[in-house]
């Protein structure tokens, strides 16, 4: 994938750019950008000119235990102020007033007993609401490209961060009751916080992780919610915008939901494999979250292994034709579902799976021909095609054959020996009989050739000798 | 006519074979040494031609090649003391002579290639080296009389005879057989021509044709080969084959090839595992202290445990429509 670039500046004959502005034909702006990191603006409204005052409240553990519930009501309430971290000189001191105080109720949420009242949800949640929901800016959104460029991140970071800190710990608390909470902790807060997910600051996304599987956790009401709402958002990514920075995310949370499906699988789980989970395949920024992905597949496959033949097929489907790098992730995906694979499975789909595999060694590309090659070093596949090496060798031989002679590098004319090599000791009959028709094959073709040959030559002899009878003019 | 002369030549190649054996004593030492012992085994030289055959396939050398380059293998180690750690070399070296006699010369692949795919530790100049010593040694004479020369004037004799015949015999076939049986030392100590003989009656045997059987009977009488050597080795070829087209595969017991990618590959490899960070989320888990759903669901009659559809579920799992995405009200 090729950075993109920004269009050339157009100027006109009035407004000359000088040339100290522009690096080969480039303004020198988008030069400078790839080197610093910009941080992400927040869209939220703040009166101007109005510095914010917080009376300094005394510290929790300076405080007799029967007041401490209300102060710490208190203090959440404070740290419901948001501040404008993109003007970075303005309210210095309030900002770190709010950032201790922050680190001040992380710690008492970590270790504390019997602070959490019923009144104190709201105000949590409401806190948390207050900071981290926003409208995330869109990003420098032609330019950006996920894998190449520098994600902008988010400026407020130094209280976000322990927001979500406090969160989790909240959350996570022994003293912590779904069943209060989830008058607070309701859809529409899920809905907020899986847009959040589109974040480009990648620290904030793996906070949001951690915090939607807690979530999801606790909240078995909200379960089938969030896995639809997930759902809407990958085939969204999929079929409208193939736009969305959080697919990793959201896939790492749904590879620890289908480890702990139970058996026999759902038909709405089986469906969202099928139906989003393969498709994610075809999205050109695979190489993102393909990890993960890969992760949910082997998951599904281990839970149910009569998904092989779907899965594979889907896979087979939307095999990539034109990206090389793309092809390299399917075999390894491919790889790591045979490591799975029951051996009756397998045989259902050996032959359209072989059929590929033939086609990826062929491939002038050498590092798909050496991915896929070097399955025949993978122990648990070899003994799958000793089984049923009547199948898969013809299948393969006259592809191997001809790359051992054909292919232009030479590494991977030694790896096809050690392949051919393999095979030959596993089914000598079948191997020689092989090697005796592509031979004659061969042959054959080669009479052909030459038959034809030699027709194109006896015409134009032909030819000549009549041009010559007529009139001594050669015909052109 | 054709089949006296092929007769004549069959009898010429029958006198000249015994130059081309190699020193029974010295395959018999083979046959007992220890696998690992002090000299080559008869399971190293085997592993060895097995190596051979699959190069030769490799390259697209013919069946002559690789039979004539284990004749001159099974000559030398029968005659010469040698050290296991030399037999790559040696046996590559009689496998560049073999191709280097009988292959065309653009279809002979170089020294260092040979050296590169069998993946041998030997330089180019050792194996010129040791080439040199093989064809001292062995004197070599070129088109030795080997057990292919036989099958093929058996196969022309037959196929002179039998021209009305539907059923020929399949040259291939009989040419497979014979490599597989190369592959076994105790097969180098059968003359030629009665090696050839043996897969030629037992091919004639499994075709049931009675026309060759006379033909084969008359070959017999010609070279005047004796019934019981003649039983002892179809014997032993008949064994040999069954393994041969066997459905069991066989595992090689010598050393595992060397896979070597690119280190992009290798850094592909390494990186992609992935393992799960996230603790396993139990689906329809039931954790005692929360007991807000089975008092909530309680109307519902739904199976707590089962369920993983709680109270909020909304119908159909796709909708037909995406719903509407509740937008933050923010006030400060």
């Amino acid at each position: 994938c090729s950075l993109s670039l920004p269009p050339v500046a157009m100027s006109s004959a009035a407004t000359t750019t000088p040339s100290v502005d522009k690096v080969d034909g480039f303004s020198r702006k988008s030069v400078r950008k790839a080197k610093q990191k910009r941080s992400q603006s927040s869209s939220q409204f703040r009166s101007q000119g109005k510095p914010i005052e917080l009376t300094p409240l005394p510290l929790l553990k300076d405080v007799p235990a029967p007041e401490q519930a209300e102060l710490f009501l208190r203090k959440l309430q404070q740290c419901c102020t948001v501040f404008d971290f993109m003007d970075t000189l303005s309210d210095l001191k309030m900002k770190e007033y709010k950032r201790s105080t922050l680190n001040e109720l992380v710690d008492y949420v970590t270790v504390s007993r019997g602070y959490l009242t019923e009144q104190a949800y709201p105000e949590v949640v409401k806190m948390v609401s207050y900071n981290i929901f926003r409208t995330l800016p869109p990003s420098d959104s032609n330019e950006f490209d996920p894998e190449e460029d520098e994600p902008t991140l988010e400026a407020s970071w130094p209280h976000l961060q322990l927001v979500y800190e406090f969160f989790i710990r909240f959350l996570e608390s022994q003293e912590f009751q779904p069943s209060i909470a989830k008058k607070y902790i309701d859809q529409k807060f899920v809905l907020q916080l899986l847009e959040l997910f589109d974040s480009e600051d990648p620290r904030e996304r793996d906070y949001l992780k951690t915090v939607l599987h807690r979530i999801y956790g606790k909240f078995l009401g909200l379960r089938a919610f969030i896995r639809k709402q997930i759902n809407n958002i990958f085939l969204r990514f999929v079929y409208e915008t193939e736009h969305f920075n959080g697919v990793a995310e959201l896939l790492e949370i749904l590879g620890s939901i289908i480890n702990g499906f139970a058996l026999p699988l759902k038909a709405e789980h089986k469906q969202f494999l099928v139906k989003v989970l393969i498709p994610l395949h075809t999205v050109r920024s695979l190489s993102l979250f393909h990890a993960q992905l890969a992760y949910c597949i082997v998951q599904f496959l281990e839970k149910d292994p009569a998904l092989t033949e779907p899965v594979i097929r889907g896979l087979l489907k939307f095999w990539p034709k034109t990206c090389s790098q793309k092809e390299v992730m399917f075999l390894g995906e491919l790889e790591e579902i045979l490591d799975v694979i029951e051996p009756t499975q397998f045989v259902k789909i050996q032959e359209p799976l072989f059929k590929q595999i033939s086609r990826c060694v062929s491939s002038p590309h050498f590092q798909v021909a050496e991915r896929a090659l070097y399955y025949w070093n993978n122990e648990y596949i070899m003994s799958l095609i000793e089984e049923n090496s009547s199948v898969i060798l013809p299948i393969m031989f006259a592809s191997l054959y001809r790359i051992s002679k054909e292919h232009w590098n030479p590494a991977i004319v030694a790896l096809v020996y050690n392949v051919l090599k393999a095979f030959m000791e596993m089914n000598s009959t079948l191997f020689d009989e092989l090697t005796a028709t592509y031979k004659s094959d061969r042959q054959r073709e080669k009479k052909k050739e030459k038959e034809r040959e030699e027709l194109w030559k006896k015409l134009e002899d032909l030819e000549l000798k009549r041009g010559l009878r007529n009139d001594g003019i050669i015909p052109t | 006519m054709e089949a006296f002369r092929l007769m004549k030549e069959l009898k010429a190649n029958f006198e000249q074979e015994a130059n081309y054996l190699p020193k029974e004593a010295g395959l018999s030492l083979i046959e007992s040494t220890q696998q690992n012992g002090n000299g080559i085994s008869a399971k190293c030289r085997d592993a060895k031609v097995e190596d051979l055959w699959s190069l030769t396939s490799f390259f697209g050398y013919g069946t002559q090649t690789f039979v004539l380059a284990v004749n001159l293998l099974d000559r030398f180690l029968a005659m010469m003391k040698v050290q296991p750690k030399h037999l790559a070399c040696i046996s590559i070296g009689c496998l560049h002579i073999a191709a280097k006699v009988l292959e065309e010369e653009c279809n002979v692949s170089t020294t260092h290639e040979l050296i590169r795919i069998s993946q041998c530790k030997f330089t180019v100049s050792d194996l010129s080296r040791m080439e040199k010593i093989i064809s001292e040694k062995l004197n070599l004479q070129f088109r030795p009389v080997t057990a292919l020369t036989f099958l093929h004037l058996y196969h022309a004799i037959a196929l002179s005879h039998t021209s009305e015949r539907k059923e020929t015999l399949n040259l291939d076939k009989l040419e497979a057989q014979l490599k597989a049986c190369l592959c076994r030392i105790v097969f180098s100590k059968a003359k030629p021509s009665v090696l050839a003989l043996s897969l030629l009656t037992q091919e004639i045997e499994s075709l049931q044709s009675v026309d060759m059987q006379e033909i084969a009977e008359r070959i017999q009488a010609h070279l005047k080969i004796a019934d019981s050597d003649l039983l002892y080795w179809r014997e032993l070829v008949a064994k040999c084959l069954a393994d041969y087209a066997s459905p069991e595969c066989s595992k090689p017991d010598n050393k595992k090839l060397v896979w070597i990618v690119s280190r992009r590959t290798a850094q592909h490899l390494q990186g992609s595992y992935y393992g799960p960070e996230l603790p396993t989320i139990p689906e329809g888990a039931w954790d005692e202290s929360e007991s807000e759903d089975l008092s909530d669901d309680a109307s519902s009659g739904e199976e707590c445990l089962s369920s993983s559809l709680g109270s909020d579920a909304e119908g159909l799992y796709f909708p037909t429509h995406y719903c509407s995405k509740g937008r933050k009200a923010h006030t400060s």
